[in-house]
């Protein structure tokens, strides 16, 4: 069904989420083939990452990596290897293992890194018996990548992706976008622009269909296996989706400590703390006023 | 390196804004059909509901609705029984109890996509708490389990 109007947006219920794409102005492009595209871009990615499908890339890795190496899909392989970075140099905050890793010891930089080795060919092995990885925190993010390069190779010139918060645009000037309120998400605490680049938001647990209360995060601190208490909220500007979304993480984990992170990706925060503070680097852009 | 700069109002006194009505409409009930079964035509099977395609598939039409959310969906399943498509055709966020007014209910129904909406249209793109969409795939599975048990 050829599109005959200049814009439109579209949902369907992927990686968990609601995932909206949002499009406008393309150069002879068929807009809705295009949607067609990037949706299929994240069911890809939902497939090969997802930690409950059993026949997934992530499923594969856990139930035999450390018995043989296994190749993956070269998304997959691409996002193993953002993920071991962002461990590496977040010392540990970010953490995709989610069992099997030694307990914390002396120098406990990165324990899950250091646990998977990534061989030629996009072979994946393990060294530790019994370590389950969760790509969670950082697959969505670059779920919303692979849509605006989808997007981007139909010929559209301006898009909007959304995945439950983690979104990235381009084209067509700046697009206003609220923040919840990590303390009561029915609120709105505040508003920012993006234009040609992504954010990404972590908190508390919510679902409007059975509460409008929030459950604890399901962001876990490594050095404790306990949800992150040092932060309710936190929101990532960063050139890709998939950087803002692992940050996010290493936000609510580490806290301030995170600024060293975020400055080596040019990436930019704002996080509400659990003390009632709210804190913005210092290169933040964006309306820290209330939502008009 | 970084500095964080601390919002010179503690959050506790920072005025954050209720969303009472957040909406978002996507499709209308026909151009889901179209875009599910191009160029099939589609006889009524239950009034609003339920309808069967000339290529031998189903359309149904249905809703999930929780305490503040309202999601609007449809499920094309081809003529082998398995889901073909499932649109969201709108999603409904509201914390002033509309969501079970019937009024509020039924405002988008049978509308275009094309229609503005009335109530904070300024609110496109949220950012926050990740929201799960389990009810809605839930939601996909009755419809699969009620067309097994009176269409095949």
């Amino acid at each position: 069904m050829p599109a005959t109007s200049a814009s439109f947006r579209r949902a369907r219920a992927l990686l968990g989420t609601f995932v909206e794409i949002d499009v406008a102005d393309a150069q002879g492009a068929d807009l809705e083939s295009a949607v067609e595209a990037a949706f299929s871009a994240v069911a890809e990615v939902h497939r090969l990452m997802s930690f409950h499908d059993p026949d997934s890339d992530v499923s594969r890795l856990n139930s035999a990596a450390s018995s043989c190496a296994v190749t993956v899909h070269p998304w997959t392989y691409t996002v193993l290897q953002a993920a071991l970075e962002m461990a590496q140099s977040s010392d540990g905050d970010f953490d995709v293992g989610v069992a099997g890793i030694p307990q914390p010891a002396a120098d406990s930089s990165s324990r899950t890194a250091a646990a998977i080795e990534l061989l030629a060919g996009h072979q994946v092995r393990f060294r530790h018996a019994g370590l389950r990885i969760d790509l969670g925190g950082i697959a969505k993010g670059f779920a919303v990548d692979c849509a605006i390069d989808a997007l981007r190779r139909c010929g559209v010139r301006s898009a909007m992706v959304n995945a439950g918060g983690d979104l990235a645009t381009f084209g067509g000037g700046a697009r206003i976008v609220h923040i919840r309120d990590p303390r009561s998400p029915g609120r709105l605490l505040c508003q920012v622009e993006v234009s040609n680049g992504a954010l990404a938001s972590s908190a508390r647990r919510f679902d409007p269909f059975r509460s409008a209360e929030t459950t604890e995060t399901s962001v876990l601190d490594p050095s404790t296996r306990r949800p992150a208490e040092r932060v309710l909220g936190a929101t990532v500007r960063a050139s890709t989706c998939m950087v803002a979304d692992a940050l996010t993480k290493i936000v609510m984990v580490g806290g301030e400590r995170a600024a060293a992170q975020l400055a080596r990706f040019q990436a930019s925060a704002m996080l509400v703390a659990a003390d009632g503070n709210i804190l913005t680097t210092s290169d933040w852009q964006g309306d820290l006023q209330h939502a008009a | 390196m970084n500095d964080w700069l601390k919002w010179t109002a503690p959050a506790a006194a920072v005025m954050s804004v209720a969303a009472p009505a957040y909406a978002m409409q996507y499709m209308s009930v026909e151009e889901a059909q179209k875009a599910a079964f191009p160029g099939a035509s589609f006889a009524e099977v239950q009034p609003g509901r339920v309808w069967k395609a000339s290529n031998g598939g189903y359309f149904y039409y249905d809703h999930v609705v929780g305490k503040h959310l309202l999601i609007d969906y449809t499920v094309a399943i081809g003529p082998d029984g398995r889901v073909r498509r499932v649109e969201i055709l709108n999603y409904r966020e509201s914390y002033g109890g509309e969501v079970h007014d019937p009024n509020w209910l039924g405002q988008f129904v049978g509308k275009g996509s094309q229609n503005e909406l009335r109530i904070n249209s300024d609110i496109r793109n949220i950012s926050g708490a990740t929201l799960s969409s389990t009810h809605l795939t839930e939601g996909v599975k009755k419809v699969l389990t009620y067309h097994a048990s009176h269409f095949r």
